[in-house]
């Protein structure tokens, strides 16, 4: 018996892949299978009030396929494959054994040893189950080769282990559409009669435990009542129909009652929740009826109903359809679904719960949030620009930020206060603007409707976000069966022949071998030498329970479902239906599912497209750029503003920013810098490049010398310089104005010359036409393509070349006469000579400043020019002195006559002071000079009391020549702000006198020349009189 | 039957009722072994607020959806085509 048992498990394998094992206990006692199944029956009957109707039906199937039983024990072979479900023709039965014939034989000629004659024995000893069993392999495994074949119910062992109330809607709605269109080959009317004849008396139950026909036999016949079709207001449809009840209710037994039988409609209630697209049955209302008077008066006069359209008869083969319900996918936490619409279009999420209306369902999301960063970027822009932000706005919005798991940390950074923590168990839950966020995952409800359910195709990228953070154990924990459940869809197409496959799923696990035919979901597969009695043959197997193999080493290429693409590698792991795969490209391990590979030759992936090309500029976050630097397949590599080069996926990256070719900007010596100039950084590695984007204050520039980052660096405007503008000019090039001290240069009054001003941007050269004056191209002409510091690359008239010539060895010609322009390349390439202007000279004219513009020996313009000041007093003075000189003299003091030309002499003597050392080089000056001789020699006989008013005076002017301003100024200032001049009389000595002229030096209150300049000449004016 | 908003269907028969019917009335085809009537959760359980297809039926015995959909031998009454649910096994 043991032999039997494992012979039946190998013949079972091989033909039954998708039933479960019956129950072996019960197989070899034929006998007693009846009575078991009937005491099955019997249960099931039993309990029957509390199962679901479709179980219910189930039951009171068997309950027939009993009755038959008892009745096909006589009957042979011809009637035993017609149960009560099955309206199937005799022919039919009689076909499929023939089939089974054959099959035996293929088994006889195939296995060793398989008793398979016992088994026909038995089946004829019990022909039900096995016949049933075998009718049901060959309509699962070739539904379209025999189309033809009736729908058969579920084994009734099969029936026997399912729990009460399972859920087999699907599997039966299928039947029924196969029974339906086999139904449609057959003459259902006559079939219908027949079977009635033979079955109708048997009793059935009425009522709700009962009436359970088998469904092709209630096709609706010609005679029977028809079908219209109205039209009603979209949405409506359900309303319409419950006023119809109303009605029907209402005149029930009125003079004319409603005389239609039934009235319904096909509309999905919640237009959103079929997945399937646009609602076609919307707006439909069918009622049945026998006639279509009775339709109208039915639905005369009732709201949203078209009366306009006539009704409409439905033809009867079109009838059943009308009811034809459709499982829709069930949603099942852990599947995964897309969102249609908002801003999470199209991201994939994971269905977390479904509420029991099955209407709204709640998913985890990966959230795409920005904290608040962009809106507070923009906000004071909008202030100061308010139209041209109002763009940049929209625009701001319309790209989102990328997907990442929600962050407490940058939540808090803005947007503290919309941010409070859960008072839950997991300690992780969050709620940041009236929104969910659970480990990370935003936790959003969604309608039925604005979720893609169907063609969901999640990759594995995508599907590893949920899984790595959704384990508590921390752990990887991807949810392979919710993945299952998802991909199942997809599935179709991934095998083709040659395929390596590997069952994974039911009793032949583990077998291996190629797969040699793929239709539809089978896969008929050559199974690998090692498995024993299968080793060699072709066994057929669902999809469901393949999975693609490899083994370590193979050369494969992904060829669909993941971000991977087209990546080339070779395997290197495999574990379950993930492989990992070491890329040629990369030398990267990626893991991808096996469905996803075929084995490859190839090599290399195709060309990439990825979004953004080398040296984009990027958009990372709000406050963020970067430039893209590596392009991989998968991720970029990105050289931020900040010169952190990291990697980051392309969906870390918030968009692209388009290149301004017009960007400019200044660099540090606010000269202009533009796309392509060539920038030198000013300190740390004084790394050059090339220009290729301006941001902010960030320049990105290249160089191809250097090989990190591909040459890209980044720099801050301040801190580059340009070195030459597009096109080559050379900017400020040898002159390093930062090394020369401003400081110097003013008091040298100009001495040193300002540098020549720079010619900025494009060579002037370039363009014109110059004629190579020496060297090998001697006398030939051409026209400056380009044009550099030294060197001009000139495009020569004679031969089609372009030859770089030094700048010297050109002659700038006219190129109409051909003539030699004297002086025009040092003319466009150098810019004017620098002026011979002293610009502090033309400030000079102030006073202060101006005195050490004496003293710098560049006087002379100064003295002819610079009258306003030194000049213009010097003769006044004279006057002053002139005229006093009388008035001196007059009053009898002799010695103060000398002193008109005594002013300098009298400073002379105040030289001594070394305050005045400056007055020397007055002494060395034009006219004062001699003056200044003559008056010493009075001046200090004088004695304390005369000279003091004028010496008073004296040094005064002296002062004015002195070369401190700082000193000059104030002493003439001083001396005429003394109240008393008799004061200064009464100075017995003059070196008190100097005393008070160095005590006076300090108050600096008459450093404004202006303020001194016109009192001076006044004083003296007063004064002179004064002593008259 | 105007408030089409607390209608459900009866998971064994598909009878489309307000819910405040099965609680009043039980469902009519159904009650001998659901015993809906004033019990809110034997209602919750057994009947259904998704559902899709909506029949009223006048002749149950003459129509021919009504045999398609076998509710023949059912009160005449509004019905779904199809309900959505399963009747939990517990319940009785």
């Amino acid at each position: 018996m043991a032999g039997i048992l494992d012979q039946r498990f190998d013949d079972d394998e091989e033909e039954d892949d998708f039933n479960p094992e019956p129950e072996q206990g019960s197989e070899p006692d034929i006998d007693e299978k009846p009575a078991a199944n009937g005491d099955a029956v019997h249960d099931l009957t039993e309990d029957g009030d509390g199962v679901p109707t479709k179980a219910k039906e189930r039951d009171d199937l068997e309950v027939k396929d009993e009755d038959e039983d008892e009745k096909d024990d006589d009957d042979d072979d011809a009637e035993d494959g017609i149960d009560g479900a099955d309206g199937a023709a005799d022919e039919e039965a009689e076909e499929d054994e023939d089939e089974e014939d054959e099959e035996e034989d293929e088994d006889d000629d195939d296995i060793e040893g398989q008793p398979s004659r016992k088994r026909r024995r038995k089946h004829r000893r019990n022909q039900f189950i096995d016949v049933e069993a075998e009718v049901d392999e060959e309509d699962e495994e070739e539904p379209e080769e025999d189309d033809d074949l009736p729908g058969e119910e579920m084994h009734p062992d099969d029936l026997q282990e399912l729990p009460p109330g399972a859920d087999r809607d699907d599997r039966k709605h299928r039947e029924l559409d196969r029974q339906r269109e086999a139904q449609f080959h057959l003459n259902a009317e006559e079939e219908a009669e027949r079977l009635k004849e033979r079955y109708g008396r048997q009793s059935r139950n009425k009522g709700p435990t009962g009436a359970v026909v088998p469904q092709q036999l209630m096709l609706p016949d010609e005679k029977g009542p028809k079908i219209f079709r109205m039209r009603c207001k979209p949405g409506k449809e359900r309303e319409v129909v419950l006023n119809i009840q109303a009605r029907i209710l209402e005149r029930a037994n009125s003079r004319e009652p409603v005389t239609i039988l039934s009235a319904f409609e096909r509309s999905k209630p919640h237009s959103s929740s079929s997945s399937t697209g646009p609602n076609p049955m919307a707006g439909m209302l069918y009622v049945e009826a026998n006639r279509a008077e009775e339709v109208i008066a039915a639905c005369e006069g009732i709201n949203f109903v078209f009366m306009s359209h006539k009704p409409m008869m439905v033809p009867v083969g079109d009838m059943p359809a009308l009811l034809k319900t459709q499982k829709e996918k069930q949603l099942e936490p852990g599947m995964y679904v897309r969102v249609r619409r908002g801003l999470y279009m199209g991201d994939l999420a994971q269905v977390h719960d479904v509420e029991a209306n099955s209407t709204d369902v709640t998913v985890r999301l990966v959230p795409r949030l920005d904290y608040g960063l962009n809106e507070d970027v923009n906000a004071p822009v909008e202030e100061i620009l308010p139209n041209g932000q109002k763009r940049k706005r929209t625009k701001a919005q319309v790209q989102r930020p990328p997907p990442r798991l929600f962050s407490e940390i940058e939540a808090r950074k803005k947007h503290a206060k919309y941010l409070s923590r859960q008072g839950n168990l997991s300690g992780n839950t969050w709620t940041y603007q009236n929104k969910e966020y659970v480990d990370g995952f935003l936790i959003e409800s969604f309608r039925l409707g604005a979720l893609q359910i169907e063609d969901v195709n999640p990759t594995l990228e995508e599907v590893t976000h949920f899984a790595t953070s959704s384990g508590e154990d921390g752990g990887e924990n991807l949810d392979l069966a919710a993945l299952a459940a998802t991909l199942k869809k997809s599935s179709a197409g991934e095998f083709l022949p040659g395929d390596r496959v590997e069952l994974f799923r039911g009793e032949q696990k583990g077998v291996t071998g190629e797969s040699v035919q793929v239709y539809n979901n089978i896969v008929k597969i050559q199974v690998d030498p090692g498995f024993g009695s299968l080793s060699g043959k072709v066994i057929e197997a669902s999809i469901d329970t393949l999975r693609k193999m490899f083994r370590e080493g193979d050369h494969v290429k992904v060829i669909g479902g993941s971000k991977y693409v087209d990546e080339v590698g070779m395997v290197v792991r495999m574990k379950d239906d993930r492989v990992t795969i070491l890329t040629d490209a990369e030398q990267k391990e990626i893991t991808v599912f096996s469905r996803d590979l075929r084995v490859a030759t190839d090599s290399g992936g195709a060309a990439m497209d990825s979004k953004y090309d080398l040296f984009d500029l990027v958009q990372l976050d709000a406050a963020t750029v970067g430039i893209v630097v590596r392009v991989d397949r998968e991720s970029l590599r990105v050289l931020d503003q900040n010169g952190m080069a990291k990697t980051l996926l392309p969906s870390a990256i918030a968009n692209k920013l388009e290149k301004r070719r017009t960007a400019v900007a200044t660099d540090r010596d606010g000269n202009e810098m533009k796309m392509d100039d060539t920038i030198k950084e000013y300190s740390g590695e004084q790394k050059t490049g090339r220009v290729l984007h301006l941001r902010g204050n960030s320049v990105f520039a290249q160089n191809r010398e250097r090989t990190e980052n591909a040459g890209i660096w980044v720099g801050r405007h301040s801190n580059v310089l340009v070195v030459a503008a597009k096109g080559g000019k050379p900017a400020n090039a040898g002159v390093d104005l930062t090394k020369m001290n401003p400081a110097l240069g003013k008091p040298n009054g100009g001495a040193s010359p300002m540098p020549p001003p720079q010619s900025k941007g494009r060579d002037r050269l370039i363009g014109k036409t110059v004629k190579i004056r020496s060297g090998p191209n001697k006398g030939m002409i051409g026209i400056v393509k380009d044009a550099g510091a030294e060197e001009a690359k000139v495009e020569l008239h004679a031969k089609n070349k372009t030859i770089p010539v030094k700048k010297d060895m050109l002659a700038l010609i006219d190129p109409d006469s051909g003539k030699i322009i004297q002086g025009g390349i040092q003319s466009l390439s150098m810019g004017k000579p620098p002026p011979a202007a002293m610009p502090s000279y033309a400030m000079a004219s102030g006073g202060g400043g101006r005195t050490p513009a004496y003293a710098a020996g560049s006087r002379t313009p100064a003295y002819a020019s610079g009258g306003l000041s030194g000049g213009a007093r010097t003769p006044s003075w004279k006057q002053d002195l002139g005229s006093r000189t009388p008035a001196f003299g007059v009053g009898g003091q002799t010695a103060y006559g000398g002193y008109g030309g005594g002013g300098g002499g009298g400073q002379t003597a105040y030289g001594g002071a070394t305050s005045y050392g400056g007055a020397t080089s007055y002494g060395g000056g034009s006219v004062w000079g001699g003056g200044g001789g003559g008056g010493a020699s009075t001046w200090n006989p004088s004695g304390g009391r005369t000279p003091a008013p004028s010496g008073s005076k004296t040094p005064a002017y002296g002062g004015l020549e002195a070369p401190t301003p700082g000193l000059s100024a104030p002493t003439p200032g001083g001396y005429q702000d003394q109240p008393t001049p008799g004061g200064f009389r009464d100075q017995p000595t003059p070196g008190g006198f100097r005393g008070a002229g160095g005590s006076y030096q300090t108050p600096a209150a008459y450093q404004t020349p202006g303020g001194m300049m016109p009192e001076t000449p006044g004083g003296g004016g007063d004064d002179g009189p004064g002593y008259d | 039957m105007s408030s089409s908003r607390s209608l459900r269907a009866c998971m064994v028969c598909s009878i489309v009722l307000p819910q405040a019917k099965f609680n009043r009335e039980g469902c009519p085809n159904c009650e001998g072994f659901l015993e809906l009537r004033g019990s809110s959760d034997a209602i919750m359980d057994c009947t259904s607020p998704v559902f899709e297809g909506l029949i009223t039926l006048a002749d149950p015995e003459a129509s021919w959806v009504a045999k398609w959909q076998r509710l023949q031998g059912y009160v005449p009454g509004t019905y779904a085509v199809k309900v959505v649910g399963i009747v939990s096994p517990w319940s009785k």
